[in-house]
C-alpha cells in the first residue's frame, strides 16, 4: 500500500494536516491510536493566552508575531505568521463545512468559563460558548442560572458560581443555581448518578426528551435570561437541539467544559473526522505505528501494530503522535524518548530538572515543553544525526513550547498541522 | 477564647494518641486528643504498615520480638478490618550470609514466632514473583495493617465513647502552675484560642515531643531518623517479603490494599530537618535496586510514589550520646525525672506497639488521676472488628451492588459497612473509580470521621490513592466535600489544590514512565480545562 502522505496519529494535528492534504487531491491515511486529546480539550480553540510574564494576552496574532521574531523554537516561527493566520482559517471553514461554527471576537481574544468559575482566554469557541448573543446577555446585566444535571457527578456548580462572583464581571450580577432532572429516567437499569457527561449527551440528543428538558430548564431557572448547562447538548446535532432548547425556554444556553469526555472537544473530533473522510481520507482507527528505518536520512516504510510483517510505506509521513499522555514522548528513569523512530527529542538530561517543586507552579514544568526536536521544515533528526527530509512532525510531539502555560496547544497543532501538509503538496508538486 | 475542662489531654493524634483516648474513655475518664494536622498524618502513616511477626528483632533484640508477636495476636483480634493475615516470607540470597538464617530460627524459637523453614519450591509457589535464585526461605506470621484506619478506628471509639477529637489545632503553650502542668492552650484550625484544662497531660506526640517538653520548659532530646519507602502501582506480591540479613536499606517489600512498597532506608537527620519529607534521587535509586533483587519484576512496575517518615528515637537519661538513645518503648513520668507533676511522655516504640504503649501511658495517668480500672483494649475489638457478618452475607444482602465496591467498602470499615452503605443508587456510585470509594463512604468519613479537608479524606477513605492519583476523583471529592457541608464553595476549591499539590509531592520523586504520563494529564485537566492556579495563589515555600 503506497500512500502520498501518511500520518501517525489522529488528534487536532493530525486531522488537520490530514484534511488539507486529502482535499489537495493527495492520497492521505491517518493512523489512530485511540482517542486523541481533544476528548478532553474545553473545546475552544488557544491560540495566544499569556504572554511570557503570565499575564493575558488581548491580541493573540500580535502574540504569535513576537515569538516568531524571538523565538526560532518555536513551532509558530516554524510555520511562519502569513501560515498561522491561514490555518486559523482553514480550520473555521473546515468545522463550518461539517455543521459546526466556531466564532471569534475578531483578532481579540475572548474568555471561555471553566467549571471552576475562572475565565480562560481563547480565540476559537463554539457558538454556546462565544457569539453575538452571548457578548449581548453579558453586557445585558440580566439574571443568569448555573444549572446541574441532578446527581451528575463530574460537574458541581457551587464552585463555578462562587469563583465566577469574584471576577469583576459577574461581581454584581444575579447568579442563581438551579438543577435539572428526568426522574422517569432514573427507572434506567444503569446507576444514573454514575453517567458521564456522553450519557447525558445521548438524554438529550433524543428528540422526544427535549420538550420536557426544557420544562425542567424552565422550572429550574426561573426568570433567569441566560441558563449555563455543564457541556452535553449532544455531539452530532448539537446546533439543533441547542436552537430548540432556546427556542421552548426563551432562555440562552451556555455550556460549560466538564471532567472528560469532553462534549464540547467531541464535536471538534466529530466534524474534523467527517470532514476528513469526506475528502476521501482513510482513517484506520486502532492502529499504530511501531518502527521503520530511518537509518539513510529517509524513513523508508513503517511497520504498525496491525499489518504484521506487511510493511507501510507513502511518500511522506507525518509525525503527529501527541506528547507523553498519548504516548508521541515516553520516558524511563533515565531519559525522554521519542519511541517508534528514537527522533532526537530537546529535554534535560537530568530526571530532577524535569519537573517544577509545585504541580501549580506559575512556571508551569520543562517536560511540557519537551518534545521531537526539529529543523524550520519541521523536519526531525534520527539517532545519527542526520535530518529526516520525508517525515515531518506536527502538534504535541514537538519541542519548543508550553501549550498550557503559553495557552497555545490548540494553535500549535492546527498550524503546524496545516504548514506540514502545506510542505508535503509543496514537495509533491515539484 | 474558649476553655474546656477535662480529665486527661493527649497531645499528638497518631496511632499511640489515638490509642490512650481510647483507653482513657474505657476506664471511664474524660478525654481531648489535640493533634496539629490530621489523625495518623505524622509518623504513623509514614511506615510500610507492617503487621510485624517480631522476627525481624529475634537475632537482635528479644524484648521488641516478645512485644510484636503478643501485639500480633491481638491486633489480629481487636482490628481485624484494619489487618490482613497475609504471612510473611524471610528469604536468603546467594550474596547474603546464610548462617543468618539459622539465627534466625534460634531467635524466633525464643521470642515463640512460629517460624517454619520450607523449601524454595513452596516459598517460590507461595510467591511466584519471588527471585527464583533463592537459598532458603522462612514463613512466619508477618501481615500488614492500615496505620490510617489503625488510628482512626481508635478515634471513632474513643469519640463514641465521649472523648472530644480535635484535629487541625496545635498546642501553642503548656499551661504550668508551679511544678504543675495544668493544661494546653492551642490555636484551632480558624486561628482562635483554646485553653484545655485536665489533670494529666500525656505527650505523645512522638519526634515532635521535644518541641512540647521545651513548652514545659524541660529538655527531652530526640533523635530523628528518618526512613523512605517507595509505592508500586499493583500489588505484585501476596504476603510480605524480606530478606534474611540483619537489618539493612532496602530490605522488605510489603503488600498493602491494592499496591505494594518497598523499605526502607535510614538515615539520622538533625531535629530541625524532621519536616523535611522528601525523598532524593538516591534513596529511590537503593530502594529499586534492593527491592528488584527479592522481586525482579519490581523494576518494570510502575514506581506511583516514594514518601518518609521519621522514626522518634529518644534519649531516655537527657544524655545525647548514642549508647542511651533507646528503641524501646519510653514512658516518662516528668514528676520522677524533671520534678514537673501532671506531664507524661511515651515515646520510642513502634506501630505494632501502638496499643501497648497506650496502656502503659494510660496506667500512669490513671494511677495519676486516682483510677484504678484496668485496661481492657486487648480484649475490646475496635469498631468495625466486631465479630458481625461475614463479608460473603454483606455482599449477598447488597446483591444488585457490584460485589466489588461492596467488598471494598468492607475491607476497608468492616461492620461498618452497615452504616455506610444502602440500596440507593446515588450512596453506591462510584467516585474514586482507582479504589471503589463510594458517595456514602465519603459522605460517612465528612460527618463521622473528623474529615477537614481532602487529605484527611483520603486518609479515612482512599480516595486519589490508586494509579490516577486524583486524576478525576480530586474534583468530585471537593464537590462533595461542599455539598456535605464539610468545606465552602469557595473553600473546596482552594483544598483541592491543597490536595493536588499534596499528592505531587510523592508522585515528584518517580516522575517517569506512566507516572509522568499520568501527571501530564492530570495538569491538562486541572490548569488547562479548570484554570485552578489562577483563583488559587499558591503559598509558597520551599521548606514544607
Amino acid at each position: 500500500m503506497k500512500y502520498d502522505a501518511l500520518i501517525i496519529g489522529g488528534g487536532l494535528a493530525g486531522l488537520t494536516c490530514g484534511i488539507r492534504c486529502a482535499a489537495a487531491g493527495l492520497r492521505t491515511a491517518i493512523l489512530s491510536g485511540g482517542m486523541n486529546s481533544l476528548h478532553f480539550s474545553s473545546g475552544s480553540v488557544d491560540l495566544a493566552g499569556y504572554d511570557d510574564e503570565g499575564e493575558l494576552v488581548k491580541k493573540p496574532f500580535e502574540q504569535v508575531k513576537k515569538i516568531c521574531r524571538a523565538r526560532k523554537d518555536h513551532p509558530y516561527a516554524k510555520a511562519g505568521l502569513p501560515a498561522v493566520k491561514k490555518a486559523m482559517e482553514f480550520f473555521i471553514e473546515t468545522t463550518s463545512n461539517a455543521g459546526l461554527t466556531m466564532n471569534h471576537n475578531g483578532d481579540m481574544n475572548h474568555f471561555h468559563i471553566t467549571g471552576l468559575g475562572t475565565l480562560k482566554p481563547a480565540y476559537l469557541s463554539q457558538e454556546s460558548v462565544f457569539g453575538p448573543r452571548g457578548l449581548e446577555i453579558v453586557n445585558s446585566g440580566g439574571k443568569i442560572a448555573v444549572m446541574n444535571f441532578s446527581g451528575f457527578r463530574d460537574y458541581y456548580p457551587e464552585q463555578t458560581v462562587a469563583y465566577l462572583k469574584k471576577n469583576r464581571i459577574f461581581a454584581d450580577r444575579d447568579i442563581v443555581l438551579g438543577e435539572i432532572s428526568l426522574p422517569w429516567y432514573m427507572n434506567t437499569q444503569k446507576n444514573m448518578h454514575e453517567f458521564r457527561s456522553t450519557d447525558l449527551a445521548r438524554i438529550f440528543e433524543t428528540e422526544k426528551y427535549l420538550p420536557r428538558i426544557a420544562e425542567e430548564i424552565r422550572k429550574g431557572a426561573g426568570d433567569a435570561t441566560a441558563v449555563s448547562l455543564p457541556a452535553f447538548l449532544g455531539i452530532k446535532n448539537y446546533r439543533a437541539i441547542r436552537k430548540r432548547l432556546e427556542e421552548l425556554t426563551g432562555k440562552f444556553i451556555y455550556e460549560i467544559p466538564t471532567l472528560p469526555p469532553s462534549i464540547l472537544g467531541l464535536r471538534i473530533d466529530q466534524a474534523l473526522k467527517d470532514s476528513f473522510i469526506g475528502y476521501g481520507g482513510e482513517f484506520i482507527a486502532g492502529e499504530r505505528a511501531e518502527s521503520g528505518p530511518v537509518d539513510s536520512g529517509l524513513l523508508e516504510h513503517i511497520n504498525t501494530r496491525n499489518s504484521g510483517i506487511e510493511p507501510v510505506s507513502a511518500k511522506y509521513y507525518v509525525l503527529a503522535t501527541g506528547s507523553f499522555f498519548s504516548g508521541g514522548l515516553t520516558s524511563n528513569s533515565q531519559r525522554i524518548m521519542e519511541p517508534v523512530f528514537n527522533f532526537k527529542v530537546d529535554a534535560d538530561s537530568k530526571r530532577s530538572k524535569w519537573y517544577s517543586w509545585f504541580f501549580f507552579d506559575a512556571k508551569s514544568h520543562p517536560f511540557l515543553s519537551y518534545g521531537v526536536r526539529t529543523d524550520k521544515n519541521f523536519n526531525p533528526v534520527n539517532e545519527k544525526g542526520n535530518t529526516v527530509k520525508n517525515v515531518f512532525c506536527a502538534g504535541a510531539v514537538l519541542s519548543g513550547y508550553d501549550p498550557v502555560r503559553e495557552g497555545c496547544g490548540g494553535g500549535v497543532a492546527i498550524s503546524s498541522g496545516f504548514a506540514c501538509a502545506g510542505k508535503i503538496i509543496g514537495e509533491l508538486k515539484k | 477564647m474558649r476553655r474546656i475542662e477535662t480529665d486527661i489531654i493527649v497531645i499528638g493524634g497518631g496511632a499511640t494518641g489515638a490509642g490512650i483516648a481510647r483507653d482513657v474513655s474505657m476506664r471511664g475518664l474524660r478525654c481531648v486528643l489535640i493533634e496539629k494536622n490530621d489523625l495518623a498524618s505524622g509518623t504513623t502513616g509514614r511506615n510500610h504498615g507492617l503487621l510485624h511477626s517480631g522476627a525481624r528483632y529475634a537475632v537482635k533484640d528479644l524484648e521488641s520480638a516478645r512485644e510484636c508477636i503478643r501485639e500480633n495476636r491481638i491486633l489480629k483480634k481487636i482490628a481485624r478490618h484494619c489487618v490482613e493475615d497475609t504471612g510473611g516470607l524471610f528469604v536468603t540470597l546467594p550474596e547474603d550470609d546464610p548462617m543468618y538464617h539459622r539465627n534466625l530460627i534460634e531467635g524466633c524459637r525464643f521470642a515463640g514466632i512460629n517460624a517454619r523453614e520450607i523449601t524454595v519450591r513452596r516459598a517460590l509457589q507461595i510467591e511466584p514473583n519471588l527471585n527464583p535464585a533463592i537459598l532458603s526461605a522462612l514463613h512466619v506470621p508477618d501481615g500488614t495493617i492500615d496505620p490510617f484506619r489503625l488510628t482512626s478506628a481508635n478515634a471513632l471509639d474513643a469519640s463514641e465513647r465521649g472523648a472530644i477529637i480535635m484535629t487541625h489545632t496545635r498546642v501553642n503553650a503548656i499551661i504550668r502552675n508551679g511544678t504543675r502542668v495544668e493544661g494546653v492552650s492551642c490555636i484551632d484550625r480558624k486561628n482562635e484560642q483554646l485553653d484545655i484544662y485536665g489533670s494529666v497531660v500525656i505527650n505523645a506526640s512522638g519526634v515532635w515531643g521535644q518541641e512540647i517538653c521545651s513548652m514545659a520548659g524541660i529538655e527531652l532530646a530526640m533523635f530523628p531518623s528518618k526512613g523512605s519507602m517507595l509505592i508500586i502501582d499493583y500489588r505484585i506480591n501476596g504476603v510480605v517479603v524480606n530478606r534474611c540479613r540483619p537489618p539493612a536499606d532496602g530490605d522488605i517489600i510489603v503488600p498493602g490494599d491494592t499496591v505494594s512498597l518497598i523499605g526502607t532506608t535510614s538515615m539520622e537527620v538533625p531535629y530541625e530537618k524532621i519536616h523535611d519529607n522528601n525523598v532524593t534521587d538516591e534513596e529511590i535509586e537503593v530502594l529499586l535496586s534492593d527491592g528488584e533483587k527479592l522481586i525482579p519484576n519490581v523494576s518494570r512496575t510502575r514506581a506511583l510514589r516514594a514518601y518518609s517518615g521519621v522514626r522518634p528515637l529518644i534519649a531516655v537519661s537527657g544524655e545525647n550520646t548514642g549508647r542511651n538513645i533507646s528503641r524501646g518503648i519510653a514512658l516518662i513520668d516528668h514528676n520522677t525525672r524533671d520534678g514537673l507533676e501532671g506531664l507524661i511522655t511515651i515515646a520510642g516504640g513502634k506501630l505494632m506497639t501502638y496499643r501497648l504503649m497506650a496502656e502503659k501511658a494510660t496506667d500512669l495517668a490513671c494511677r495519676k488521676a486516682g483510677v484504678s480500672r484496668k485496661c481492657t483494649t486487648h480484649k475490646v475489638p475496635l469498631p468495625g472488628s466486631e465479630k458481625g457478618i461475614s463479608r460473603r452475607r454483606r455482599i449477598k444482602e447488597f446483591s444488585g451492588i457490584p460485589d466489588s465496591v461492596v467488598g471494598s467498602t468492607f475491607y476497608r470499615h468492616g461492620q461498618r459497612l452497615q452504616s455506610i452503605m444502602t440500596r440507593e443508587k446515588r450512596n453506591y456510585r462510584l467516585i474514586c473509580e482507582c479504589e471503589m470509594v463510594t458517595e456514602g463512604e465519603i459522605e460517612y468519613a465528612i460527618k463521622n470521621l473528623n474529615v477537614k479537608d481532602l487529605v484527611d479524606l483520603r486518609r479515612r477513605t482512599r480516595i486519589g490513592m490508586g494509579p490516577c492519583q486524583g486524576e478525576l476523583c480530586a474534583y468530585r471529592g471537593s464537590g462533595l466535600l461542599q455539598e456535605y457541608g464539610g468545606a465552602s464553595p469557595e473553600e473546596s476549591v482552594e483544598l483541592l489544590q491543597d490536595f493536588l499539590e499534596e499528592r505531587w509531592k510523592g508522585v515528584r520523586p518517580v516522575l517517569w514512565g506512566d507516572g509522568l504520563r499520568e501527571s501530564e494529564f492530570t495538569y491538562w485537566i486541572y490548569q488547562g480545562l479548570f484554570g485552578i492556579s489562577r483563583p488559587v495563589k499558591i503559598k509558597k515555600k520551599r521548606t514544607d
